[in-house]
């Protein structure tokens, strides 16, 4: 899989994800209808956002995602078109939430990261775990390897569910 | 980094070893509620012809905008209460509700030695009570009730051991700020932490759960404290079998080996107040915020680098939400209150109908209704912006909460979380206090 496209450079640490999807949005039955109010939950995010309508990769500081479990999050930025994130770290759930609906979360060294918030545009190799700026640049980066099986659409649910008949065993052998 | 109790209680519900640390992790208890169960439920009537591992191993709480405010919310909890009732799942809905993590506690659903997930972060204040429960997003829900396991990253075990007695004021969401404040927003990612120490020994089960509700503020996969006799003795009360948790009883004993061990001494504990927008950014009443703006933190709050606090006046106050809404919250609210006037708009809204009819049962809601607080029903409230008590832009508010994001309770707003005592004197003032004035409102000696 390669994903190449705009970047959206939101060099700031902690963006958590009432800033990508503020609550009152959290209103859905259906994942869809979220992607407008990506980052309304901070102006200066939602400002940088509407300077690049393109974008496609968002670059940005550590913890990315903290604070609540929201889905919305990543359920936003995909429909916005987003299809993959940088950033230094990113919090634990926002991170698993990434990896289950396809978005792809990349971990980089903070040198790296500062690089990509320079560039303009970036070219993502998910299977070769490397990344390579319009300025020339080439990055490599890690994968979760159980996580990245689940990558494509709806991966973590079959998995789990093929899992079941061997869940049922270990749980009725449980003490 | 082994043999610790929590390194034992996950070791239990190992199905099976991934690789790069991660595990199938068994959950004895999902908890469902309407805001981020929906979407998931979807998925497996969809894709999985809707059957569930257990119906038995979950709970379904109607609880963050509860009753529903608009035709959207009340989608939510038809669909969660359609939902429940297909598969037979208990649901706690509109009059016998409250935040799910005030009730699960309450109605026995958490013992020592369990596992629990929710779509929700602040799961861990079940951790209150020897058990392991963290946040999860909609789709991992949605696995842990289709097939009973979420695949997890195995956290580090950090020790947070706080030792000696609270003085003056300072209260359980103090030494939860501090934790938060000494760690870092994000200081605790990788982490489970362990509360140990003597001040979280002789803290109630309400307070362990206000200190572990915290944890996911410090980034830190979840927080539990090791049962003991006063965990026991909660789940006495509430007529909770504990003969299968023995054992958990015995594990709490050994204490194993950390990864990393921080140390705090809650006698030097001062009540503290957040200036900043992530609640590790706080000081002591009295401080003045830093000199150095911090990602434009300061900005966001309305604050020039080295004010006072309580110069800034505040338009509302909110007593409640998954920290600080349980029964000695709001006794401790109420004490402030007491033959006084609010001077703002103030919130307090009951964790559960539980805590609400305790606390009228002692009159709290008289004390509050009397000093011109709204008494509310119970819920999440004003806590997530997303139903009663909204903020509009610039607005100023004294919160009991746990998070203080941009827009966390209102595109613009600004939230100053503290405890309840300092969030009660602030309504009386209309201002954050000086140490010494909530001295005065407290009628309390010692308050450094
Ligand atoms: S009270 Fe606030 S933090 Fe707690 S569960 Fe409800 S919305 Fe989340």
């Amino acid at each position: 899989m390669r994903i190449s496209g705009d970047v959206l450079a939101l060099p700031f640490d902690g963006i958590d994800t009432d800033q990508i999807i503020p609550a009152m949005h959290l209103t859905v039955i259906e994942p869809s209808g979220l992607g407008p109010h990506l980052f309304t939950g901070h102006a200066e995010l939602s400002n940088r956002l509407a300077e690049v309508p393109t974008a496609s990769i968002v670059v940005a500081g550590a913890d990315f995602g903290c604070g609540s479990s929201r889905e919305h999050a990543a359920w936003a930025l995909l429909e916005r078109g987003f299809r993959a994130v940088i950033a230094p770290s990113f919090a634990r759930i926002f991170l698993e939430n990434a990896y289950t609906n396809g978005l792809v979360p990349v971990v980089l060294a903070r040198s790296d990261v500062e690089a990509c918030l320079r560039a303009r545009s970036l070219e993502i190799d998910v299977d070769a775990e490397s990344i390579s700026t319009d300025g020339g640049e080439r990055f490599m980066f890690t994968l979760d390897p159980v996580r990245k099986t689940f990558l494509e659409g709806g991966g973590y649910l079959r998995y789990l569910h093929a899992k079941i008949p061997a869940i049922r065993t270990w749980a009725a052998a449980r003490t | 980094m082994s043999g610790t109790y929590f390194d034992a209680l996950w070791e239990a519900h190992v199905v099976e070893s991934l690789a790069d640390g991660n595990d199938l992790l068994f959950i004895d208890k999902v908890v469902a509620h309407e805001i981020t169960t929906p979407p998931g439920a979807l998925l497996i009537e969809r894709d999985f012809g809707d059957a569930l591992f257990d119906p038995r191993a979950i709970v379904a709480v109607n609880d963050h905008v509860s009753p529903a405010n608009d035709a959207a919310t009340a989608e939510q909890a038809r669909h969660l209460r359609g939902w429940a009732k297909r598969h037979g799942i208990e649901l706690y809905d509109v009059g016998d509700n409250g935040i799910c993590h005030v009730l699960v506690p309450e109605r026995g659903f958490v013992r020592p030695g369990m596992t629990l997930c929710c779509g929700d972060s602040h799961t861990c204040t079940l951790g209150a009570f020897g058990a392991i429960a963290f946040g999860v997003g909609t789709t991992a829900q949605a696995g842990a009730m289709l097939a009973g396991c979420v695949v997890v990253k195995r956290p580090h075990v950090m020790r947070v051991r706080i030792d000696g007695v609270l003085r003056g004021a300072a209260s359980a969401k103090d030494v939860a700020l501090t934790v938060v404040r000494t760690l870092g927003a994000s200081g605790a990612r990788g982490y489970a932490l362990e509360y140990c120490g003597s001040t979280v020994e002789t803290m109630s089960m309400g307070e362990r759960m206000t200190l572990c509700n915290m944890a996911i503020e410090a980034g830190a996969t979840t927080g539990l404290i090791r049962p003991d006799a006063t965990t026991r003795a909660y789940l006495h009360d509430r007529g909770v079998p504990f003969a299968l948790e023995e054992r958990w009883y015995e594990h709490a004993r050994v204490s194993g080996t950390y990864a990393k061990t921080i140390e705090i001494d809650a006698s030097g504990i001062v009540p503290l107040v957040t200036w900043g927008t992530d609640p590790s950014q706080s000081v002591p009443l009295g401080q003045r915020v830093p000199e150095a703006a911090n990602d434009g933190a300061l900005a966001y709050m309305g604050l020039r680098p080295g004010a006072s606090l309580e110069d800034a006046a505040i338009d509302q106050v909110f007593i409640g939400s998954c920290t600080n809404s349980r029964l000695h919250d709001l006794r401790v609210a109420a004490e402030v209150l007491r033959g006084r006037r609010v001077s703002v708009p103030t919130i307090v809204t009951p964790g559960s109908q539980a805590v609400k009819r305790a606390a009228e049962r002692e009159g709290l809601h008289e004390v509050f209704q009397d000093a011109g607080a709204l008494w509310t029903h119970a819920s999440c409230g004003p806590c997530l912006g997303m139903s009663m008590g909204v903020l509009a832009k610039g607005m100023r508010c004294v919160s009991t909460s746990n998070r203080n994001f941009p827009g966390r309770m209102g595109a613009g707003g600004r939230v100053h979380l503290a405890s309840p005592v300092v969030a009660a004197a602030s309504a009386v003032l209309g201002r954050i206090p000086t140490p010494s004035q909530l001295d005065e409102l407290t009628g309390a000696g010692v308050c450094v």
